[in-house]
Order: structure tokens, then sequence, then C-alpha cells
């Protein structure tokens, strides 16, 4: 569904994507991590060509993106994209952001397009915020709605650019029981997060970048029990507040005592 | 007294020689700063629009046109309207077009600037969100990004049409019979009382800028540009100041309050 041959990207002198090659097939759920800054954002943006890739190809349902024939509309609307400030219109009530797109890009009449709203709105649990403004709604409510609003253009890609890291920590569970429900019912996902336990429950493969490259790509106990790449254990190490296994200085300790 | 004595001016202040010759006085002000504002409205949202497009062949002539105007004093720009119309379509253009044409070149450069300002004031994840879910630029920006520019651009309008309306005292220099040029002609008819008329004159600018400018503080308030409850002055002493809200300042049960409770202590 979505396949990167060798796509490179700079910021000015700065490498930050390098030689990613990577296939996701349909239905799969994909998490990234890795230390900020590594690009993980970057790639997740190059998909709906948010940012341009500079050398290589990105194929996505079929469209290349490197061709300049590519209908850029046509394909945003098969991706749908949620962003860690959410990015809500404030101007426009909760059931209203969520039909805008339907209707001016799909060209839905407004009746229609308030009845998928409303199921949308069910689904993640908000149908008596509808007509709610961003300002009053909390963190998390924002965020679903934010989902809510993608899933209105029915696409088949959903990316999620750290969903959960701009929300109180209590608020974080409601965003991922959305997103956990949403993987059972087998959309595509790439989401770019830390949470490592939503990534253990749903994730097919883990893709783990630190410095524009991908390290290691592997099912969630490869990458978090079992990681082969030094890079890959010192930060699941730091993650996970483990430290580093060192059998000498665990002699030490024991000469010691 | 001399200056309640300019009230038997007062038609020629506010209309000038209509009856008789053309329309003169404060309503040629006020039509000449409607007209340049409307069709600098347009103009101007057009330009700022376009200042900001990704095709470089329409931002250059832009940002060129924009930063020749803007870096030319008004009355230079009226004057050369006024030498340079008559040369191009003949002699048939009046004073009374070239000042509008002018002064509407004039406020459509500022305004490009307003326009552009308050769209690089929304956060750029508007733009994105609104890509990524399909729409055109041109939707985003129509559905999205301009009805939010539009509230910050708001204050900036409104103060730059109280200043163009006092701008458009400057036509007088080419013979426009406004509000000015009406005073200039009643203080040189009684030079004695030059200060009266000229008195008269800063009046009538007083009354239509403060009106309009309170005109322009009820409908922000309306549409809730600013939040303007928190910049009340009693807002002020409480939350800017960080004052104790009730009893007196320095009071035992407002100290204790404001302290950061102990706690236990930390043992080794």
């Amino acid at each position: 569904m979505i396949k990167f041959i060798t796509a490179n990207k700079w910021f000015n002198n700065t490498h930050v994507l390098k030689n990613i090659n990577l296939e996701i097939s349909k239905g799969e759920v994909i998490v990234i991590c890795g230390p900020s800054g590594a690009g993980k954002s970057t790639l997740l943006r190059t998909i709906n060509k948010l940012e341009l890739i500079d050398d290589g190809e990105i194929i996505v349902d079929g469209m290349y993106l490197s061709d300049p024939k590519t209908d850029l509309t046509a394909l945003r609307a098969e991706i749908g994209m949620v962003f860690q400030h959410f990015n809500l219109y404030p101007h426009k009530t909760a059931i209203k952001n969520i039909t805008l797109a339907p209707r001016k890009v799909r060209g839905l009449n407004r009746k229609k397009a308030t009845e998928r709203a409303l199921k949308l709105l069910e689904k993640v649990g908000l149908v008596h915020k509808r007509d709610a403004f961003p300002v009053q709604l909390s963190g998390g409510e924002q965020q679903r709605v934010a989902i809510a609003r993608s899933l209105a253009m029915e696409p088949k890609i959903m990316l999620f650019d750290e969903p959960t890291s701009a929300l109180d920590p209590e608020l974080i569970n409601e965003v991922l029981d959305v997103m956990v429900s949403l993987a059972k019912e087998g959309m595509t996902m790439i989401v770019v997060t830390h949470e490592i336990g939503f990534a253990q429950k749903v994730a097919d493969r883990v893709v783990f970048m630190d410095a524009g490259e991908i390290l290691e790509v592997g099912t969630p106990p490869d990458i978090f029990v079992n990681p082969q790449h030094p890079r890959t254990k010192s930060f699941m190490s730091s993650v996970f507040h483990i430290p580093i296994f060192d059998e000498k200085q665990e002699e030490e300790q024991e000469s010691s005592s | 007294m001399d200056l309640l004595e300019q009230f038997a001016n007062i038609n020629f202040y506010l209309l000038g020689p209509y009856p008789k010759g053309e329309i003169g006085g404060l309503c040629l002000n006020i039509i000449l700063a409607l007209l340049a504002i409307g069709s600098s409205f347009i103009f101007g949202a057009l330009l700022g629009y376009s200042r900001l497009s990704c095709r470089l062949y329409i931002k250059y002539p832009c940002i060129a046109f924009i930063e020749i105007v803007r870096s030319t004093p008004l009355i230079m720009l009226i004057f050369w309207f006024y030498f340079f119309l008559p040369y191009f379509f003949g002699g048939s253009v009046t004073i009374f077009w070239s000042a509008v044409v002018s002064l509407s070149i004039y406020a459509a450069a500022y305004q490009a600037e307003i326009v552009r300002a308050g769209i690089m004031a929304v956060p750029r994840g508007q733009l994105e969100a609104a890509l990524s879910t399909g729409m055109s630029r041109y939707k985003a920006m129509r559905f999205v990004v301009l009805p939010q520019g539009f509230k910050m651009m708001l204050p900036s309008f409104v103060s730059f049409f109280v200043s163009l309306f006092k701008d458009t005292s400057v036509t007088y220099i080419i013979g426009v019979i406004e509000l000015t040029q009406t005073g200039i002609i009643i203080s040189q008819r009684q030079p004695d009382k030059m200060y009266a008329a000229y008195f008269s004159m800063a009046i009538g600018f007083w009354l239509v800028c403060y009106s309009f400018s309170h005109l322009a503080r009820k409908l922000e308030k309306r549409i809730g540009v600013f939040d303007l409850e928190s910049y009340r002055p009693e807002a002020c002493r409480d939350e800017f100041m960080l004052l104790p809200r009730r009893g007196k300042i320095g009071e035992e049960a407002d100290q204790s309050a404001r302290c950061i409770p102990a706690g236990p202590e930390l043992k080794g």
C-alpha cells in the first residue's frame, strides 16, 4: 500500500531521511519510535506530501508521489492525518469541524455529512459535545474529534503524529482506546508514538529510527524486548528505566559485598 | 465666540459649494475614503494573497508593487496620478477621480500587508490540517485560514481606515474641495479668525474618526476578536499584579493561604 524506495531528504545541510526503504501492506499497523529529532514525523509527513523528499520515490496506493501529475488532493483525501496539537478549526463547532471536508471535497450535502459525522462522534463517544467549540473541549476530547474529522473522509490510511504527547496522562487512554478500536477494524495505520503499551497491544511491526535512518524493523517483542542494534538497546533501556545490563559492574558489586 | 460664528459656514464645511457647484467639504472626505476603502479592500486582499503565492511570476510583481507604493509618500502618489492620468487617458480625468485612484492604490498596498500578516498569523497547523483532509490550497484558505485571519486583521483594518480617512485631506493639494480646502477658503476670507476655521476642521475630522472607531470597537466586541474582559483595570489588579483578592495586603489569613504548605521532612 505504501512503499518507500531509497527516499532521501535534506533540510539545508542536515540529512533528515537517509535511504528509507520500507513497505507497508494493507491493514498493517506500524508504530514508529525513536529519539526526538530522528525524523519520525518527517517520515510520516512525506506520505501525504506535507514534506517533499529530495531523492527516491514513495508509492502510496499506486500513486507515485514524485510524479507532478499525481492529484495531490485526491491523494490526501485517501490519507487521514492526526496531529500532535490537534489543529482543530477553532472557529467551527465539533460537528462542523468534521463535516467541512466531506462537504467541500467530497461534495456531500449538509444532511448526509451531518449523519456521517454523528456516527463518527458516537464512535469516539462525543455525541453530546457536537455543538461545542474546540476551546470548550479537553485535550483528549479535542484529539478524538480530530480523529473523527480525519475518518469522515473515509480514508484508506491513517497517519498519527504523536497523537498523545500533548495530552495529560489521564486523558491519554481515551484517545488510545479509539486508536485500538480503529486498528481492530483493519485500518492501515502508521503511528509515531512513545506509548510502548499501545505498540505492544496493536502494532504488527515496530520501526525504530535514529538520526534519519531506520535501524531496526520487527515485531513489538523483537524491538522492545530483544533489540539487536546497540542504539535500540540503549534507547529501550532508557525508556523502560532499566539500567543497561553490564556484567563488569555486577562483578564489582559482588566482589565489594 | 469666533468658533460659534463658524456655524454660519456649516453648510460650506459639510457640503462645499454643493447646491451651486460640485459636492465638497466633509461629505467629499467621506466619499473619497469610502471609495478608496471599497476598491482597496478587494484589490488589497488580492495583492496580499498573491504575495504569498507559490508562483514566483505572481509573487514578485506583487512584492515590487507593494514595496514601491509603501515607500512613496502619499502626496507624491497624488501628484503622480494627477499629472499622469490625463497624460494616458486624455484630458477627461477629473481631479476627483485622480484623487480616488491615488488613494485606492496607496490603500491597497497597505491593506495587502495587513492581509498578509493576518494570513501568516494563523498557525501553520491549520493549513496543514485542512490540506491533509484533501482540500485544495484555495479551499483551505477560503474555509479555514481566511475566516480566522480576518478576525486578527480587523483591528488593523480599522486603524488603517481611520488614518486613510484623515489622509484624504492631503488631496486638497490638487484642488479637491474637501474639508481642509473649505477651511482654507473660509480662513482666507476672514484672516483675523483663522484659528476658528482650522479649529472647525479639526472638530469635523475628529467627529467622524471617533464615531468610526467607536463603531468598530463595538463590532470587534461582537465578533470577539480579543478577550476584552481580561484587560479591565480590575482584572489587571487581581490577576496580573498578584495581590490578594480580599482583605488588606499583609493580613495573616491571606499570607498563610499564599504560602506553599510545608511537606513532610525528607529523611535520608
